[in-house]
């Protein structure tokens, strides 16, 4: 019995010693050489391939810095990057997401005020104002989505059909693609299809950018005209069989096998999925569209764009200037290039050269009127739960009145919190 | 005469585990419970018990409570009776009956991420196995919006909860049927009993033991589902399958009410506490505890 514990004992004294080097290891990010060691924290594992040979580029120019670049999913970046960010321990550069949480970082003091830095230059102004507060620029948002529907260009073309100006045409346009057994609109009702495509429906119901703002300081509620009649033309889209059937049950990936498979003319999504899109089927001739809700003469935005993936300094940093310098680095034109046709991502920097079709579409967006994504102006997430329930309660049947009433009780409860 | 000292020093790594892993954070869960804090910021205000007076008015904490209590009902019943059948079916040892057990055993040893990612796809309405079978069998009117009908998604996913650990359920039914002595059952037989009176009289008594400890753990299983929720539906369509774990973890993870969410968790270790009391007197009673 003594000779057990006796292993044991060594065992664990071995355990302890391998963690207490590993922990030493750790601890420090300044060798002895001088070479600087700054973190990248993201949640972009996919582009990983791109950034490693950016960082390569980036510490060939600077021998005296290197990059550890480190991944998380966006689940986990959502759950777990605030935590690390707080010691600074890891994170120098960082990304984050717009919306609740840039407020929560940003409340947190996490970010370095970029503003007066000379690249924030390189960006195109009106695609980086999720990444601001108070008038200073605290991220900078690099990639471009535009959250709205992907149509079909070869269905479009065989029934002789354009993108609608109008209500009254796009309701035209669902009922001959339907009349001719296409499905108008694949909505992925079940995930993703509320919270994407309620932005279109709604940009120009009430063409202002602060109206959900306006909602969570309680001063415009969901039960006003321009949510009712959103969720209305929702039920319209609904009833009128123009989404495929049981769509409250369709999740992101069947919903893109319609479309993909050409079963279904539109994809209520948004251009981020151009790319995968065309990688599965490459005759998919694609392009991007918005419903328009109103007249064609009362539309003021023709569009929805996101600017998301916003990188930023933390003020925790201890190299807050070597951080500095690997932002300028990606903030320059030829290095976003990289980054945009190595990943399929557009980016909001000017003077951007894209390769591939898919991205080209895209750019074809930027000098359109669009709007930030209103979705994400909503900052408590339960709020923006209550938002998309709403629709998937119009389409499960409620009334929009009914449905507008009830999400509007969630949000009371949150006004002023 | 043992050392006391000694048996203490052998109890520290467990005492020291144990303390941080689940003493620690449980405290500093209740601690924040009385807070505002965001999970992110370095401060934070002591706000009372206005974080537990919130949770229970809100509409979306009542409803989560409700489906929670409903998603228990179904899986208990249903998961309990579904799994002593095959026990009784399944009971000897032949070779059909042990390729039976494993094959309804499976389940339990996939990941229910897994599990959930394909039961998503196998209820899919357009594309997914059971409405595509229904429609070639010429039953389309009988497919659903499985997960995305309000009315019956909390009891779509109750079904793969059950599918998932029935078989789970069943061995332990088997190890308890197994151990009663078949001498009992071979008497009352020849004593005229029928195949329901031996059950009633003799199986189901002796069987007792196990079918608290199957009720008992599919209690607090199915008030603990978070996983095929989350994967499967995530609280929707419009709240139908939001239960009160899914609800926490939207405070604390999306919403960043860290303070609110641990309010929620406390009141839902209070919920438990209760469930298991309850669950342990009703052991006691039957003897399965000893």
């Amino acid at each position: 019995m003594k000779t057990i514990t006796a292993k044991w004992a060594m065992l664990l004294a071995v355990v302890l010693l391998v963690s207490g080097v590993l922990a030493a290891c750790g601890g420090s990010n300044q060798a002895a050489d001088g070479k600087v060691t700054i973190s990248f924290l993201h949640w972009r594992g996919e582009d990983t391939q791109a950034f490693q040979q950016i960082i390569a580029d980036f510490e060939k120019q600077n021998p005296n810095i290197k990059v550890d670049m480190q991944t998380l999913t966006s689940d986990q970046y959502q759950t777990t990057a605030q935590a690390k960010l707080t010691d600074g321990s890891v994170g120098d550069v960082f990304a984050s997401f717009p919306g609740a949480q840039f407020a929560a970082l940003s409340k947190a003091g996490l970010f370095t005020d970029l503003s007066s830095e000379s690249f924030v230059k390189n960006y195109n102004a009106s695609l980086i104002d999720a990444g601001k507060q108070d008038g200073k620029q605290l991220a900078l948002p690099y990639q471009l989505v535009y959250n709205q529907p992907i149509y079909n260009k070869a269905i479009f073309a065989k029934y002789n059909l354009t993108p609608p100006k109008d209500w009254d045409g796009f309701l035209k346009l669902c009922q001959t693609l339907k009349d001719n057994g296409i499905i108008p609109i694949a909505f992925a009702g079940g995930d993703i299809g509320p919270g994407q495509l309620m932005n279109t429906m709604v940009m120009n119901n009430e063409p202002s950018e602060d109206i959900f703002t306006k909602v969570e300081a309680g001063q415009a509620k969901l039960t006003d005209e321009f949510w009712v009649k959103t969720l209305s033309q929702f039920k319209e889209l609904n009833d009128k069989g123009f989404f495929q059937p049981n769509s409250l049950g369709t999740k992101d990936a069947a919903a893109g096998a319609l479309f993909i498979q050409g079963k279904a003319a539109m994809l209520a999504s948004g251009s981020y999925q151009l790319t995968q899109n065309a990688k599965q089927n490459p005759e998919l001739q694609q392009g991007l569209l918005a419903p328009i809700t109103v007249a064609a003469d009362q539309a003021k935005y023709e569009g929805v764009h996101t600017s998301t993936f916003m990188l930023a300094v933390n003020s925790r940093s201890k190299h807050p200037e070597e951080a500095k310098k690997f932002l300028a680095y990606l903030s320059q034109p030829e290095v976003a290039a990289q980054y945009a046709n190595a990943t399929g991502q557009n980016v909001t920097l000017n003077d951007v050269k894209y390769d591939s079709p898919e991205l080209k579409i895209v750019q074809e967006w930027a000098d359109k009127k669009t709007i930030f994504q209103p979705r994400f102006t909503i900052l408590k997430a339960e709020n923006q739960k209550a938002v998309t329930n709403s629709i998937q309660a119009v389409l499960g049947g409620a009334t929009p009145e009914q449905a507008a009433q009830d999400a509007q009780a969630i949000i009371d409860q949150q006004v002023g919190k | 005469m043992i050392n006391r000292k000694i048996l203490w020093l052998f109890m520290l790594p467990g005492i020291v585990l144990y303390t941080g892993l689940f003493v620690y954070p449980a405290l500093s869960g209740l601690f924040y419970s009385f807070t505002n804090w965001d999970g992110v910021s370095p401060s934070y205000d002591f706000v009372g018990i206005s974080n537990y007076k919130e949770s229970f008015d809100s509409i979306i904490f009542r409803k989560a409570f409700l489906n929670n209590i409903k998603f228990m009902i179904v899986v208990v019943v249903i998961q309990t009776i579904v799994s002593l059948v095959l026990a009784l079916i399944l009971a000897k040892n032949s070779k059909t009956s042990v390729f039976f057990r494993a094959l309804y055993f499976f389940p339990a040893i996939l990941s229910s991420v897994s599990v959930g990612l394909i039961w998503s796809f196998i209820y899919d309405p357009s594309i997914g196995l059971i409405n595509t079978g229904l429609q070639h069998a010429g039953l389309e009117q009988l497919a659903k919006s499985w997960t995305g009908d309000a009315k019956i998604a909390l009891y779509s996913i109750a079904f793969v909860q059950i599918w998932a650990h029935a078989g789970q359920m069943m061995i332990i039914f088997i190890a308890g049927l197994q151990a009663i002595p078949g001498e009992l059952v071979e008497a009352a037989r020849i004593d005229g009993a029928t195949r329901l009176q031996v059950f009633r009289k003799i199986t189901w008594p002796l069987l007792a033991p196990s079918a608290a400890i199957v009720i008992s753990y599919t209690t607090i299983q199915s008030f603990k589902a978070f996983d095929l929720i989350f994967v499967m539906t995530d609280g929707g369509p419009n709240y139908a399958t939001e239960i009160l774990t899914t609800y926490i973890y939207h405070l604390a993870f999306s919403n960043y009410s860290f303070g609110l969410a641990s309010a929620g968790s406390m009141i839902f270790l209070i919920l438990l506490g209760i469930l298991t009391f309850f669950q342990f007197r009703a052991l006691r009673r039957d003897g399965a505890t000893g």
